[in-house]
Order: structure tokens, then sequence, then C-alpha cells
């Protein structure tokens, strides 16, 4: 009996209820949907999984889902309490968001070709810079002070710079992406050869590796989890560059369409925005950690 | 020939001298263990002999020539980080096996490392990550990867001091067996402990330092004849005689450390 009565069902069956009784003239298909598949989703997981915490878990999840939603459907929908155009309704936001779906992919492709450009530049300068760096004292000494006075400058303040500076919009966005992406990647990459434990650097020395080989094969993945560590950070902040540098000047992209909307107090369509944007970056995180998880796969 | 020749060699850290005028010549095919207390530099002697780091006074030759670095001439054993967290068994192998044999298809190198492991015993463990080894077994892949290069001298830096007691003795006993095998080829061994049985057990002779700065109180021939079954070993006198004199020796280096004008205070005297 106790499995049947979690907290999860029972907001469960609330909404189910709210939707439902005492009428069901209007039933917000899409709603349903969203709640039928979060409650499949949950039950499938926790039938797959013998994890009892985990499972618990995902069980709470859920029903932190559902608490959102009821409130959500019944300040605004069953009682219409709340502002009607700052909090639209979740069926409206939901069947707009189907709707709305291909215009913005194709904003998003926009988006991630300038967020892949400045990340992947950013990871191919940095990552062997700090190699070096982080490997020859002498040209860390030359260059940790640089980076003491330019790393901590928050990148958000090159933008308007870099619009006057830069041909185009998109070559501006880009390289405050990579001036984002770079610093936390050279910085952790440096301070991951650092923290190599010292024996391991004196198996390779007895071993007379090239110095090459020894960059390549032991510097390298020896640092490694740090540098995975500074790629994560240095995501999140190609993240924010991107949705700023669109924000303030361009006329495509999931930051400019929220932005866009905005100016038109179009606030469903910017709920849409948001909503879509927290899902794709769900998806790039969960990827990252997988590579992440397949890079460091030798720490147990 | 593999004749190791370390003369006054001094070795200072900054302002501390850490080994002071170290004589010792070590013949071909030679097993010498070097046996002291913690602290007394006989890893780092072994550093300098592996070419990690110059003595600051003297030298040490191999064959006739200064060891200045590093080299694959001598293949060195330590007791953790020898192998790379991040390969396989047989990845380690095969990394040394390019340093030491280069411009072979890999699949030879790939052969030649499986064969090694095989040896030690490893044979389920080629594919297999250091984290996924027990401490003797990456002590043996270690183990297996100086002989894949078939280095002459064979430095070895308290290689098992973190096995249990059953692990350690089966090693002992591998290492002994790999050293022996070929009769005229035996590679010149210099092996660090702080383990009075087990230099016993495998050295032809004992070198025993001392304390502040590391010198060399003594050196002793262990003439008891191979193959030393430890059973029988622990039961002869010559072996009791001798783990007597050597005790005794690395004993006289800690009192005589107390000695220094230290009074140890028990905890509430003088209530």
């Amino acid at each position: 009996m106790k499995h049947i009565f979690t907290v999860s069902n029972i907001l469960f069956i609330s909404l189910l209820a709210a939707i439902f009784w005492p009428s069901a003239e209007q039933v917000p298909w899409y709603l349903l949907t969203v709640i039928i598949t979060v409650k499949v989703i949950t039950l499938l997981r926790i039938a797959a999984s013998r994890n009892v915490q985990a499972n618990l878990g995902a069980n709470d999840v859920s029903a932190i889902i559902f608490t959102v939603l009821l409130a959500w459907y019944l300040l605004t929908t069953r009682y219409v309490v709340l502002d009607k155009m700052l909090f639209p309704q979740p069926e409206a936001v939901l069947r707009l968001f189907v709707a709305e779906l291909p215009d913005m992919l194709k904003g998003l492709l926009n988006s991630l070709i300038l967020l892949v450009s400045g990340y992947c530049l950013a990871l191919a300068t940095a990552l062997p810079l700090g190699l070096v760096v982080g490997w020859r004292a002498r040209l860390f000494h030359a260059v940790n002070p640089l980076t003491k006075v330019l790393g901590p400058i928050p990148p958000i303040v090159y933008i308007p710079y870099a619009i006057a500076l830069l041909p185009s919009f998109r070559a501006a966005s880009i390289f405050v992406i990579f001036i984002g992406a770079f610093w936390p990647i050279f910085i952790n990459t440096v301070n991951g050869v650092f923290n190599i434990p010292k024996g391991l650097l004196d198996s390779a020395r007895v071993l007379n590796l090239k110095e090459r080989t020894l960059l390549v094969r032991i510097i390298l993945p020896g640092a490694m989890p740090s540098i995975c560590t500074g790629a994560t950070l240095a995501l999140v902040f190609a993240f924010v560059l991107l949705a700023a540098a669109e924000l303030i000047g361009a006329n495509s992209g999931v930051g400019w369409y929220i932005k866009n909307f905005a100016d038109f107090a179009d606030y469903q369509r910017v709920i849409v925005g948001i909503i879509f944007i927290s899902i794709v970056v769900t998806a790039i995180t969960w990827g990252t950690e997988r590579v992440e998880k397949h890079l460091l796969r030798w720490r147990n | 020939m593999h004749e190791v020749i370390i003369s006054n060699v001094s070795y200072s850290y900054g302002s501390n001298l850490v080994l002071r005028d170290i004589n010792l010549t070590a013949e071909a095919g030679d097993f010498i263990c070097l046996l002291g207390p913690s602290g007394c530099g006989k890893s780092t002697l072994l550093r300098l002999l592996a070419g990690l780091a110059s003595p600051t006074t003297g030298s040490i030759t191999l064959d006739g020539s200064t060891i200045t670095g590093p080299g694959l001439d001598r293949g060195v054993v330590f007791q953790d980080y020898s192998l790379f967290p991040w390969m396989t068994a047989s990845q380690n192998i095969v990394l040394a096996l390019e340093q030491a044999f280069p411009g072979r298809k890999k699949s030879d190198y790939r052969e030649t490392a499986a064969g090694y492991l095989e040896m030690v015993g490893l044979h389920d463990a080629i594919d297999k990550l250091p984290g996924q080894l027990s401490g003797g077994m990456r002590q043996r892949a270690a183990i297996a990867r100086v002989f894949a290069i078939n280095s002459p001298v064979l430095l070895m830096d308290e290689p098992f001091g973190a096995l249990d007691a059953i692990t350690r003795a089966r090693l002992q006993d591998l290492l002994l067996q790999l050293w022996q095998q070929k009769e005229g080829e035996r590679k010149t061994v210099f092996f660090v402990t702080h383990d009075v049985e087990e230099a016993i057990l495998l050295a032809n002779r004992i070198v025993v330092l001392g304390l502040n700065p590391g010198n060399v109180k003594g050196v002793f021939s262990v003439d008891l004849p191979r193959p030393r079954i430890r059973q029988e070993l622990y039961l002869k006198e010559s072996f009791l005689v001798l783990r007597d004199k050597l005790v005794t020796v690395l004993h006289e280096n800690i009192l005589s450390e107390l000695d220094g004008g230290q009074t140890v205070h028990p905890p509430g005297e003088g209530i």
C-alpha cells in the first residue's frame, strides 16, 4: 500500500482530477500528454533500476514537476488568479511550443554554429597552450601574471567593443564566446598538469619519452580530470555569452527569439523560448557528461 | 658487463646534506639491497642511479660511462605510480617497448606485452586498467614491464612495501625466479627496502645506510645458497646470525639518534 500512496501518485491523481472534474469540456491534450509522459518515464526508470535511493529520487523529481504543473494549471486556468499576459496558461504555452518548434530549431542551428565555433576555437588553442605552459616552468612564470590579470575580466564587457571591432555580428559573437571559454580551459589545464602525481612523471621520465610523446600520452591524460572541469565550466560560460550576445545584437537564434518577443510583450513565446533553451542545455550537458565519463573511465 | 660504480657520491637538497661520500661497486649480475631506516636517503640514491637527479659531487658510472639522465638501460619499479592509470596493463608495456625497441609493428609489441604479462601470471589482466587490479597485480605488471624492455640494470624502490605479507612473499619469489632465469645474463639489481628479512632473502650483498646524513654503515655479503627457500632459511643458523647483525647495526643508528641530548618525558610527569 505504501507504494501506491506516494506524493508523486497523489499529485498525479490530483492533476487529472483538476483537469477532468467537474467537467471535461475542453481537455488540455498537450498538458495531459506531458503529465502522462512524465509519469510513464518515472515508472519505467523505477522498473529498470533496483537502486532504492535513485528510485526515490526519480519519484520525488516527478512530484516536483507535478506540483509546478498543478499550481500553474490551477492559478491560470482553473481559477484565473495571475495576470493573463505575464502568466499564460500551460496548455497555450505547450501548444505554441509545438507550433514554434520548427522555427526555434532553425534558430538553434544558427546559435549552435556560433557556440561550437567559439568553443572549439577555445579548446583548440587553450588546451595545447595550457599543456605546454603547465609543463615548461619558464613559460609558466612568464604567462602566469598575464593570466592573473586577463583571466578574471568578465567576457561580457568585450561584447560592445567586439561588435564595433569585428566586421560582422557573427564574428563578434564567436570572438566573445572564444574569450569566455578560453580562460577556464587554459587555467584548468595548467592546474591539471601541476596536479599530476610526481611519481607518474618520474615513471614517464625513466622511460625516456620524447617530449611530444610525453605531452600527448602522459601529460594530457594526466591533466584530463582538471581539463574536463575546465571544459564544462567553459561550456556554461559559452552559453551565457551566446545568449548575451544574441540578446544584444543578433537577428536570429534562441537568445534573439526570447529578446524579440519580449520586446513585443509576447510572454507566451518568451516562456516557450526559455523552455526550449532549458531542454537544449540539458541535452548538451547530458552529452558532455557522457564524454567526460568516457575520457575519465580509468578513474574507477 | 653491467658494472655500476658509485664513487664519492654526495647529494644535497638545498642546504640539507642527504647523502655523504657513498662508494659502492656493483658487479654485473649483482643483487644489492639498500637497507636503512626511512630518511636515510636510500630512495635518493636509487633516484641518482635512475638519473632522475644528479649527485652534487662524485659520479656514478654504468659500464664506464657516467650517468647523466634517465635511460632505458636501467629499468625502474617504484612503490606506486609505476603504471599509468589511463592505460591498460598491456598498453603500459607497449609504451615502454615502443621506446626500447622503436620501429616494430604494433601487433609485435602487443604480442610481446601479452607474453610478459603471462610470464608474471597476469594473462587475465592484459586489458585491465591499473585501477581494476590489486596492488600485487599492479606490481607484477610493473615487473613485467622492466623485464620486457630488458634493461641490464634493475632499480627497485621498495616495490613490495605496500603489499600484504603473503602477496609480498609471492612477488619476492617471482622476482628471484625471473632474475635467476638466465644464468649468464643476470641483471644487476639495486633493491631498496627497510625489511631485514626481505634483504637477506633477495640479496647477494646488503648495503646498510645510516642517518643524517645518509652514509654507508656497512656492506654485508649474504652467502646463503640459492635458490633460497623461505621456510628453510628462517631455521638456518647463518640466517639468524646475519639478521641479528643487521638489526644491531640498524638499531645502533636509531639509538644514537635518540642519544642526541633528547630526554623523553612521559605525559603527566612532574605533577
